[in-house]
């Protein structure tokens, strides 16, 4: 699909979800149910885990200046700590994008801030501490996927033996509890059918929807005993390593059912579905395996799944994280934690990607998110508390970018590590003009 | 130290890498949780991978008092096992161990809400984890060793694998205030949660006539882990119930090499009315040492599973990267600062072993086979080796006799005792 073509699919967008704003720019990765930001963004929020020692030693949420003629440009302006260390991971805004929703994997509290009061200043406007009570046992609130008046959350684990099995929960904008959804597993398909033999693990990780085709998806990683634990003890541990993920799940959006469980072997992670009008497909990356998958709609109307790239050499393991879809549906950023870089795929034909580019940006690196243009590119460094680097690998940051077309040019970055903030997570863009 | 060449030999004889299907291990790992239906509880003879999950589910007696059977089984002796050794002063009844359950799975009793005793100690996993060779704690921090069953805890004395503790009654304040395992900040600090509850307090004084105390709490903990009995197993009715069939030929034969050649029952006895197989002792086997020499001198690569079937090798280098460092485990050691007792550890029982790996007191082993194998092999032969480990000499089919021997000896109701573990859903805030 072609940029152009891009733009009237997100007027198209806009008047479904009938907001009153008017613009075209936003980050490319959240649910189509929320509005957009006009113009530049202005600030990225970032969750940010505490450290022990450092600073306050508590979770936060940082607020950075993006403006482009502010005079705090690419400074910390503020920070909220929410209390204690619980593995902030991922964060999301509702439907109206007037809160954002972040989880705490490890103590599943989940702490909404108001963004739209000041949005260069979130504050904290309600926590949730009774998720696993809530949704009869299910661990680690991960993503936060907006649904019109709604919150779907997928879990990462269980109050039983903190292992993979887990659940999508769902809240309304209020924060109250609405329903939970267990995975299908072998023993329990819940009327799914199960793909070339794919055996449903009952794991969850990312989630995010096609409307118009009525089409969920969700993916699989590992429970709280792995996710937590510290990553090369893991790596040494034969049993632990054998509890990954290797499935993904379509959902029926409406109904909430599952449909059917494909085989995606390696702790398939992010999910995007592009913006295109006809583009029926989305993309994932499996973190062990590094490879590149394709989840596409065949011409008999069947929902298949195939890997379509190598990410690196997978025999490295450089454990592919965090993606990021173009709003024009070209092109793919890919980053991989254990060699730190950044790769893009030019992926106009879905089926057959190519690595066009590649950067390394640090020692490691975790999240990437860009504008709505593309033109700017931000990266931050963690991936779970005890799966960084140690020592002086331990690189904390934030990274913008500007994209020339042809590479990565450097803007600004903070030093999180510098800054006593601590290990610098998810990133949501804000802006005022939302709300103006 | 021992060379580096001599340590590799050693360490690859214990490494047996499972081609197991990605079928079959998703679906014996999705299988070990409740939520999902009944799965018989058979323990795979010969198996080199997971035992069978424990499916609470298949638990016939979901009728009645759970705590007043627990009471009555904790009270009259199972075939294989002597009668329960109760404290003078902590004598058993329904309302301990009902409200002793209750504080095993209650999450909140660790300093942000999210360990309980059980999650180390899972009842489908027959009171450990399957999952893990060394327990992970609070905020995911490290635990050096690997949880151990609480199946038959309370025939034991001294209690963890270095005996740090004697008795049920003050084992559970370690774990509790342990920064590595529920991090309380005080042991006195859980006890005001508990008289803030109301629940709590109404179960006290249901149990004791007397609000919580940290005495009161440790009773009720220990008599629940008295009742988490199992006897009647397979051998069980061969040696003492006089079953000729209950045992197959494999295990008869196994029994002799336990007794005879291989010489196991030296620290794991079976006596001559029942058996735990166990001289609650502390032996220096050699593994302490071997891992203390991999610690110090780890291997070039690490082999790693990225997905079912398939597995690379790893630079020590990039595991390093992301590796905190690992503690030294002396073991003994540790509590009597004796040198003597370097790297001993307390002899296990082997009820249910079927059922309980990883093995060892790290989890280093994954399988019976590996475990029977370093045996076999005599141990690394460091000086201060026990002369009780020594190169058996034993052929395949000889391992295969002992480990199906092994597998005699799991008890019939794992999944009950599950069952009993699950009678509420873990407490949450």
């Amino acid at each position: 699909m072609k940029r152009r073509e891009f733009g009237g699919m997100a007027v198209s967008a806009l008047a479904l979800t009938a907001m009153p704003f008017s613009v075209s720019a936003d980050e490319t990765c959240q649910s189509p149910y929320m509005p957009m930001i006009t113009g530049h963004e202005e600030y990225v929020y970032i969750w940010t885990l505490g450290v022990e020692g450092m600073g306050d030693e508590q979770d936060k949420m940082v607020t950075v200046d993006l403006r482009p003629n502010s005079d705090t440009r690419g400074q910390v302006i503020n920070s909220v700590s929410v209390g204690g260390r619980n593995e902030a991971h991922h964060a999301g805004f509702n439907s109206d994008r007037r809160y954002l929703w972040a989880g705490g994997l490890d103590t599943n509290r989940i702490f909404i801030f108001d963004v739209h009061s000041d949005p260069s200043k979130p504050s904290l406007h309600k926590t949730i501490d009774s998720f696993v009570k809530d949704s009869g046992g299910c661990v680690g609130p991960h993503t936060f996927f907006a649904l019109p008046g709604r919150m779907m959350i997928t879990g990462l684990s269980n109050d039983e033996d903190h292992g993979g099995r887990t659940a999508l929960v769902e809240y309304n904008d209020d924060g109250e509890y609405v329903a939970t959804y267990w995975m299908p597993t072998a023993d329990d398909m819940q009327g799914a059918v199960a793909a070339d033999g794919a055996v449903a693990d009952g794991y969850g990780y990312d989630v995010r929807a096609l409307i118009r085709k009525n089409i969920m998806l969700t993916s699989s990683f590992t429970g709280w005993s792995n996710y937590m634990m510290d990553f090369g003890q893991m790596l040494g541990d034969a049993e632990a390593m054998k509890r990954f993920g290797g499935t993904m799940v379509q959902w029926d959006l409406h109904t909430r059912q599952p449909k059917k469980v494909f085989s995606v072997p390696g702790a398939p992670l992010e999910v995007r579905f592009p913006w295109g009008p006809n583009a029926n497909y989305a993309f994932s990356t499996t973190a062990l395996t590094s490879k590149l998958w394709l989840i596409y709609e065949d011409d008999a109307g069947e929902w298949q799944a195939k890997a379509v790239a190598d990410i690196g050499n997978p025999a490295d393991i450089p454990l592919p994280v965090d993606i990021s879809l173009a709003a024009d549906d070209q092109t793919l950023w890919i980053n991989s934690f254990m060699d730190g870089t950044t790769r893009l795929f030019d992926v106009s034909d879905p089926h057959n990607p190519k690595q066009i580019y590649e950067k390394k940006i640090a020692s490691q690196v975790n999240m990437v998110s860009q504008s709505w243009d593309g033109e700017r590119v931000y990266y931050t460094s963690s991936l779970l508390g005890n799966w960084d680097k140690k020592g002086a690998d331990d690189a904390q940051y934030l990274k913008a970018y500007k994209w020339n077309g042809s590479e990565l040019v450097d803007d600004f970055e903070i030093d999180f590590y510098e800054a006593q903030l601590g290990r610098a997570h998810l990133m949501r863009f804000g802006s005022a003009a939302l709300y103006s | 130290m021992m060379g580096r060449a001599c340590l590799r030999a050693l360490v690859l004889t214990g490494v047996v890498l499972h081609p197991a299907s990605a079928r079959a291990q998703s679906a014996t790992d999705l299988a070990t949780t409740t939520r999902g239906p009944a799965t018989q509880l058979t323990p795979q003879p010969g198996s080199a991978g997971l035992p069978t999950p424990i499916d609470p589910a298949s638990c016939s007696k979901s009728d009645g008092d759970w705590a007043e059977r627990a009471l009555i089984r904790s009270q009259v002796p199972q075939l294989g096992l002597p009668p329960m050794p109760h404290p003078d002063d902590n004598p058993p009844t329904a309302a301990k161990i009902e409200l002793g359950r209750k504080l095993f799975f209650d999450r909140r009793l660790s300093i942000n809400k999210t360990m309980s005793c059980a999650m180390c100690h899972v009842p489908e996993q027959a009171f450990t984890t399957w999952k893990l060779q060394s327990a992970v704690g609070v905020e995911g921090r490290s635990v050096k060793r690997n949880s151990p069953t609480l199946l038959n805890v309370g025939f034991l004395n001294p209690l963890f694998h270095d005996g740090r503790d004697e008795t049920l009654e003050t084992q559970f304040i370690a774990p509790l205030v342990a920064r590595n395992e529920m991090a309380n900040p005080s042991a006195g600090w859980v006890v005001s949660f508990l008289n803030r509850d109301s629940t709590y307090h109404a179960r006290f004084q249901g149990a004791f006539g007397a609000p919580a105390s940290l005495d009161r709490m440790g009773q009720a903990l220990a008599a629940y882990q008295r009742s988490l009995l199992a006897g009647n197993a397979p051998f069980d009715r061969w040696h003492y119930g006089g079953e000729a069939d209950a045992l197959s030929p494999a295990q008869k034969r196994g029994f002799e090499l336990f007794t005879g050649k291989a010489d196991c029952a030296g620290c794991h006895p079976i006596g001559d009315d029942h058996a735990l197989f166990t001289d609650q002792a502390f032996h220096d086997t050699g593994y302490g040492f071997l891992r203390e020499e991999m610690r110090q001198n780890p291997p070039e690569t690490t082999r790693v599973q990225l997905a079912p079937g398939v597995f690379v090798d790893v630079d020590f280098d990039r595991v390093a990267s992301v590796s905190s460092k690992r503690e030294a485990d002396l073991g003994r050691y540790e509590i009597t600062e004796d040198p003597a007792d370097r790297w001993k550890f307390r002899t296990p029982g082997l009820r249910n072993v079927a059922m309980t790996g990883p093995y060892m007191h790290d989890g280093g082993f994954n399988t019976l086979r590996e475990v029977l194998d370093f045996y076999n092999e005599g141990g690394p032969g460091h000086p201060e080796q026990s002369p009780l480990v020594y190169p058996l000499g034993l052929s395949d089919a000889e391992l295969g006799d002992l480990e199906a021997f092994l597998e005699s000896l799991t008890s019939p109701n794992l999944n009950c005792l599950a069952a009993e573990a699950r009678s509420q859903p873990p407490d949450n805030h």
